[in-house]
């Protein structure tokens, strides 16, 4: 039973194995793109807007409505970036339903290479808002010897974030494929639809906790906005 | 459960070129498109608030014109009703008067007719008195009606004489001319000579004869004149009759 995409070789190209993660990868980013390139190629503003349009409006102006209430402020790269993050593992995780397919969000590659990008965001959108030196100072804060145990907290971030995800979308789909030997009728389809639900669920937590290390970055602390 | 860094290395990739195209493909159009509806909309709005801000306006200045126009017309309504009153007044007054004027063309006309009638009925009833009174002298008296008047000038005559004297002074030494309606017979000349040279001695007497005079016979000494003619006596005779209507006016005796 293999329980991560990485385990399955889908194509091998100029000596590299493409395994089942990185190509589903690219189906969840060509389905994701390619809807929306189809949706917003032909935007009028004095036409009233379609189906489609106004789900995807529907679905960024939440998202944004999020970021806003999280960092308080409108900070549009942060929207990019949760936004991403929550859209692309939302959709892999929806995508897990169709037979065959395999949510790359159940590699641990995918959740650390997500991890990586959230710990790489955090101090850059925090150097981008306050310059680099306020944020490596805050890493001495509130003394220089606490700079161990701030690195190790900012490494535990990326641990609970990464694991939380993998464990979360792999669990998932190792119960159902255990219930599908037991009850192969009834069961799945039960399960599917909880991992539908879980796997919205841990995009939505995933993108917030994001939302909120990255918030914590750019947000004025109170001793910050004596500082300014 | 193992960590492939060179997926790791992929998915990181795979996530900022994910990033950058839905930045690119979605949030951007989708952000703009809304921007740009909402400033359409926003726009919209505006022209809609400035259109009904200029309904207002002009449903607010058709109200004042339709008040003007209301209050222009009761004016004109009043005015045409006060000038109409004013002519039918006028007409009414002018219908008075025409009636009073014809009222009093009318009694003019009535009284003139009634005053010609009653002229007529006094001469035709005159003469046709005075014929039977000639017919009834000449039958009774086998005498001319001009001699009883001729006789009954010269009794006024006798008691005036003097008067008539003094009034023509010279002059009566001279003419004195006798009227007549119809030619006088010659025995009534001869009498009237003779009376007339009683009181007047050498004066000359001329009988003349004039068919627009009334029936009688006028003498005429210089500037004195004694008549009696039909037409004092008609005269005397309506006297008498206006003083009879007016008696009987007072005592209500024609109502």
């Amino acid at each position: 039973m293999q329980l991560t995409p990485d385990d399955t070789i889908v194509a091998v190209v100029l000596g590299f194995e493409l395994s089942a993660t990185i190509v589903n990868t690219w189906i969840v980013m060509a389905v994701l793109v390619f809807t929306s390139w189809l949706v917003t190629r032909n935007l009028r503003p004095d036409a009233p807007p379609s189906r489609w349009r106004g789900a995807l409006e529907f679905i960024v102006k939440t998202i944004e409505s999020q970021v806003v209430e999280v960092t308080e402020q409108k900070a549009q790269h942060v929207l990019y970036f949760a936004g991403t993050l929550f859209l692309f593992i939302a959709s892999a995780n929806i995508l897990a339903i169709i037979p065959g397919f395999k949510s790359p969000t159940g590699s641990l590659s995918t959740t650390v290479a997500l991890t990586i990008s959230v710990l790489l965001a955090v101090p850059l959108f925090g150097m981008a808002r306050f310059g680099f030196g306020h944020y490596f100072k805050s890493l001495f804060k509130p003394s220089w010897f606490m700079l161990p145990f701030n690195l190790i907290a900012e490494f535990s971030k990326a641990v609970s974030l990464s694991i939380r995800l993998y464990g979360n979308v792999m669990s998932g789909a190792v119960i159902a494929a255990i219930l599908l030997t037991i009850a192969p009728f009834f069961f799945p389809v039960i399960m599917q639809m909880l991992g539908l639900l879980t796997g919205f669920i841990q995009a939505y937590i995933f993108a917030i906790l994001a939302l909120v290390y990255i918030s914590a970055a750019i947000t004025e602390t109170p001793k910050s906005k004596t500082r300014n | 459960m193992s960590i492939d860094w060179i997926t790791v290395a992929a998915q990181l990739a795979n996530f900022l070129l994910l990033v950058w195209l839905l930045k690119r493909f979605l949030y951007r159009p989708i952000l703009k498109g809304i921007d740009a509806r909402e400033a359409e909309i926003a726009k919209r709005l505006a022209a809609a608030k400035e259109a009904k801000e200029n309904a207002d306006a002009e449903k607010q200045r058709y109200q004042q014109q339709y008040a003007d126009h209301l209050m222009i017309r009761d004016n004109l309504l009043e005015e045409a009703l006060e000038s109409t009153a004013s002519q039918r007044e006028q007409m009414l007054q002018a219908g008075r008067d025409k009636l009073e004027q014809e009222q009093k063309n009318w009694q003019q006309f009535f009284e003139q007719e009634r005053s010609e009638f009653q002229m007529k009925l006094q001469y035709s009833g005159a003469e046709t008195l005075y014929e039977l009174v000639r017919k009834a002298l000449m039958d009774l008296a086998d005498e001319q009606l001009e001699n009883a008047i001729a006789r009954h000038l010269m009794r006024r005559l006798e008691g005036m004489h003097k008067d008539i004297k003094a009034a023509a002074g010279e002059a009566s030494k001279q003419v004195a001319t006798v009227t007549s309606h119809a030619p006088l017979s010659d025995k009534t000349q001869e009498y009237l000579q003779q009376q007339l040279q009683n009181y007047f001695p050498n004066i000359k007497v001329d009988f003349l004869i004039d068919t627009e005079q009334a029936v009688g016979v006028v003498l005429q000494v210089a500037g004195a004149r004694v008549a009696w003619t039909l037409e004092t006596y008609i005269d005397e005779l309506q006297s008498q009759f206006a003083q009879q209507y007016k008696a009987n006016v007072s005592a209500g005796s024609l109502l």
